[in-house]
């Protein structure tokens, strides 16, 4: 038994057990040992983070002379790290003070559903992250998505099952997208096997490549969210109950990239995608792949700003950033991808800590509407500093450790001579330092209500995790080679160079990054700004907050003096009229759509004509045998190459 | 490798030749606005005197621990930018930086007095970071533009590096006239004077970031301002007028550019916030795209 075996093994037999004692009261305690027992399996196959050979499972099934199998290489390994790290930290978030909460405000059934639905989720992620060939790919892809639809659904809140249910509509059609591509795949180069099939691929012709390319990147697109696709994810996500949200937020999306980069870079080859000419444009279909990222960026990062609500507010971030990592990945240099796959670490890191403050936050007052907050920095001061690390790492500013996949990922567009999608990564960029001051200032700036004067910093059990996460995000800031050497074994694995790396960040000669100077040259900054302030000058006093600058007017408790509502006032009166909704009003004209269509074949069916009915599919079904003209239906001409091999 | 004594003496020296240099600069802004109203204006020292008298106020009225740290944020911020920017004879630190860097940087002291003003609990106080904010998104897009064409053209990211170029060959101005132009366009709204300087809005009491900045933290943003009016000189003499040779030359150069932003400044009205925004998106970004085009 390979140590894969062991880690797949553990993981299924762990979610049985928690399925069955899911009620008990050790139950989170249970699930943190499991995280950290399968999370040492997962360190025990630690090589390939290394460069070390693909670990197989010596598990494998044959249908139909398919073998399906199981295995594990650098990619795989290092979005399982991710996975299993984040499913630690928020065990260990629920397992205390907010779990007992949550078992009081609703029930022990439904905080043990809340821990099956997070075994499950990560028992898919595992098993889709170990796909061997192409159908365990689509196994474990349909896996997830009802993993990811289980934990969605536990919100009994109205808003949030609609949520759910769209969510599941727009999986399945985007699975429906992959399981035609897949079929296809077979019928034109005769087998699933990854290396198989990549062969194979050598031999189709562009038209064919760009056929698979689009359904693939429909299919896994819709996953990760990007344009036009974007609409299902903020609202389901930011609608899971909380500890759930900071699972789902920070990785649950990201298995679409890793399939994505699994098939179109690795497989297919982005040789292949950058050969095919879109018609009438000057784009190829790389090209039009970096633009959905670039769109990505900018449009759900501008959705974000306007948001009212802490958890909307992050979850939109959520789709937003994965643009950065697709545009990241369709540079396909060295710098780029590295950027990209990066870029999957660091934001798991933070958008998990983000949602964890946002979290601790309604843990405490029971809100996270920004018209009901603020003032929060006096009582709950270490879930302030926590989230001003994160928005660093979002907003991606160094010294944290957002700030360098995004600039590997400027860095590669600069080499590229994509001036275009640099400026449209940098709006991205500026729109998420706007909505990110937003989101601090108005939940812990400002003026603190009256009726949170008594809330207390959140518990211990939750900030541990916080706490842990931030120094992760500041110390793969300084020394962004640790996660580095996983990227470029990565890199390695789908066959792009590995970015040449240090300690402390990227050699170039036309000007590299070196974060260990960067961060000290940045903290000898400010221990001479902390010399200026507390040094030189007369001593300050600390005063009240309603002593304070009112216009000669006396402030109590009764005036509300806090500035939240319609927060980028002057920016709104320019772009305000640019939100149009198109992409709601096409989701509705789609929906109409087939409620038409679906309306009209019932009424056909049931009360028009069904002897017509049965007499045109019989017509139709005739036709198509007569047109196969002697010769066998296309697929099993496939199946029948496929054996001739 | 720089040595050890070179890397102290950086360490030490950039920050304060920047902040003796923004003094200067200060005070010629009010010279410069002097003349311009026909007035003497003020005398030497007198950037010092109004440091001397903040810091040395007998009330200091802090409203928290963040409104402190923003102040530190936004100073530290900045001495972090000055040593990331190369100047004649010392450069060894500027070069594990970057422009891309340096760009993200400069973001560190707006974040800082963003979280200290906003810890102040003032309405006025947070309307003007809103401003501000909105006001960088203005001012840094056309800026970026100029950046990636500027990278594009001497194939780097190294401030050092562009510099060593235009010694050699000719100076970035010449080079790219128009991303030049759409530079100094965007400096001007970097640098928070007329016809952009609504969100500083100094003119006003009760509008702005200053509103609840008395004694020391009114001190911390002076020296940031001083700092401010460096880095914008300095960041647009490397990227154009190949930086300095010597100090002499160095020196010129950059008040010559912080004067042009500033005599606009002394003539023009303001802008709304909006209408910034619109400004800045519309004719530096043109030009800017223009001028990439024969970049590339």
């Amino acid at each position: 038994m390979s140590v894969l075996d062991d880690l797949l093994l553990f993981t299924a037999l762990a979610s049985v057990a928690i399925i069955v004692l899911r009620r008990f009261a050790f139950i989170s305690k249970f699930s943190v040992v499991v995280y950290v027992l399968a999370t040492v399996l997962l360190i025990k196959m630690s090589a390939l983070g290394y460069g070390g050979e693909a670990v197989y499972s010596s598990f494998t099934v044959n249908v139909l002379g398919q073998v399906l199998q199981w295995r594990f290489d650098a990619l795989s390994w290092f979005f399982a790290l991710i996975t299993l790290v984040v499913a630690l930290f928020t065990a260990l978030f629920m397992s205390g003070a907010w779990g007992d909460k949550y078992r009081k405000e609703h029930s022990k059934e439904a905080y043990g559903l809340l821990q099956v639905a997070l075994i499950l989720n990560v028992l898919s992620m595992l098993v889709l992250l170990a796909s061997g060939d192409l159908l365990s790919l689509f196994i474990g892809w349909e896996l997830v998505s009802w993993a990811s639809f289980m934990m969605m659904a536990l919100n009994p809140d109205k808003v949030a099952r609609k949520a759910a249910i769209k969510y599941i509509v727009y999986a399945m059609a985007g699975a429906m997208a992959i399981l035609m591509a897949i079929a296809m795949t077979y019928n034109m180069t005769g087998s699933l096997d990854y290396v198989q099939v990549m062969q194979g691929m050598a031999q189709l012709n562009n038209s064919q490549i760009a056929v698979l390319v689009s359904l693939y990147a429909i299919g896994f697109g819709i996953k990760m969210g990007v344009i036009p696709f974007h609409l299902w994810q903020a609202t389901a996500y930011a609608e899971t109950p909380g500890a759930g949200a900071v699972f789902m937020g920070a990785i649950s999306a990201r298995m679409g990239l890793y399939a994505l980069i699994l098939v179109i870079v690795q497989i297919i080859g982005l040789t292949r995608v950058a050969a095919i000419e879109i018609p009438y444009t000057f784009l190829d279909m790389q090209n039009a792949l970096a633009w959905v990222g670039a769109l990505t960026t900018i449009i759900p990062t501008y959705i974000a700003l306007k948001q009212n609500d802490a958890r909307y507010l992050l979850a939109w971030h959520g789709v937003g950033q994965g643009g950065y990592m697709l545009l990241g990945v369709m540079i396909a240099d060295s710098i780029g991808t590295a950027g990209g796959i990066m870029h999957v670490f660091n934001y798991a890191t933070y958008q998990a800590a983000l949602f964890m403050t946002v979290t601790a936050v309604i843990y405490r007052t029971g809100t996270s509407n920004f018209s009901k907050l603020g003032g929060l920095v006096t009582q709950m001061p270490l879930t302030f500093m926590v989230m001003v690390v994160s928005i660093i790492g979002l907003a991606g500013i160094p010294p944290m450790n957002g700030f360098v996949s995004k600039w590997l990922i400027y860095r590669a567009l600069l080499l590229d001579g994509q001036p275009l999608l640099f400026v449209a990564a940098v709006i991205g960029t500026l729109g998420t330092i706007l909505s990110v001051y937003k989101l601090v200032h108005n939940t812990f700036l400002g003026q603190l209500r009256l009726e949170h004067q008594d809330v207390r910093e959140a518990p211990l059990s939750m900030l541990i995790p916080m706490l842990g996460l931030a120094i992760i995000i500041f110390a793969t800031g300084v020394m962004p080679g640790v996660v580095l050497d996983w990227v470029a074994a990565a890199q390695i694995a789908i066959g792009i160079a590995p970015v040449e790396h240090n300690l402390g960040g990227i050699e170039l000669v036309q000007g590299g990054l070196n974060m260990i100077w960067v961060t000290g040259v940045m903290f000898y900054g400010f221990a001479v700004g902390a010399i200026i302030f507390y040094f030189l000058g007369g001593k300050s006093k600390h005063i009240h907050q309603y002593d304070n600058y009112a216009g000669g007017h006396f402030l109590t408790s009764k005036v509300r003096y806090h500035y939240s509502n319609h927060f980028y006032a002057g920016l709104m009166h320019l772009i305000g009229g640019w939100y149009r909704n198109i992409f709601i009003k096409l989701e509705y004209a789609l929906v109409s759509l087939v409620s038409f269509m679906s309306q009209l074949s019932e009424n056909f069916y049931r009360s028009s004509q069904p002897a017509m009915l049965v007499a045109a599919i019989v017509m139709l079904a005739l036709w198509y045998i007569m047109s196969a003209d002697g010769s066998a239906p296309v697929l099993v001409q496939g199946l029948q190459g496929g054996m001739s091999k | 490798m720089t040595s050890v004594t070179e890397l102290l003496a950086e360490l030490l020296l950039m920050p304060f030749i920047a902040f003796v240099v923004g003094l200067a600069m200060v005070l010629m802004y009010r010279k410069i606005a002097a003349r311009l109203q026909r007035r003497i204006g003020p005398p030497l020292l007198q950037p010092i005197y109004d440091i001397v008298k903040l810091y040395g106020k007998e009330t200091q009225i802090s409203h928290g621990l963040i409104h402190d740290i923003g102040l530190v944020m936004a100073v530290g911020g900045y001495v972090a930018a000055e040593i990331f920017l190369p100047v004649p004879g010392m450069d060894g630190i500027a070069d594990k930086g970057g422009i891309i860097t340096l760009s993200y940087v400069l973001m560190v002291p707006s974040l800082g007095l963003a979280l200290g003003v906003g810890q102040c609990a003032n309405p006025n106080g947070s309307i003007g970071i809103s401003r501000a904010l909105t006001a960088m998104l203005a001012y840094d897009i056309p800026f970026i533009i100029v950046v990636f064409g500027v990278a594009t053209h001497y194939q780097s990211t190294s401030l050092v590096g562009m510099i060593e170029y235009q010694q050699i060959h000719q100076w970035g101005i010449f080079e790219m006239p128009l991303l030049a132009v759409a530079g100094l366009f965007a400096l001007q709204g970097m640098m928070g004077k007329q016809p952009f300087e609504i969100y500083v809005a100094p003119a006003e009491i009760a509008t702005g970031p200053m509103v609840e900045m008395s004694g020391k933290y009114m001190g911390g943003l002076f020296v940031m301002q001083t700092f401010q009016l460096y880095t914008a000189g300095v960041l647009y003499t490397s990227l154009f007028l190949g930086g300095g040779a010597n100090w002499f030359e160095f020196l010129v150069k950059i008040f010559i550019v912080v004067a042009i932003p500033m005599s606009v400044a002394l003539v023009f009205p303001r802008y709304r916030t909006e209408d910034m925004v619109r400004i800045m998106w519309k004719w530096p970004v043109m030009v800017a795209l223009i001028g990439i085009a024969f970049v590339l």
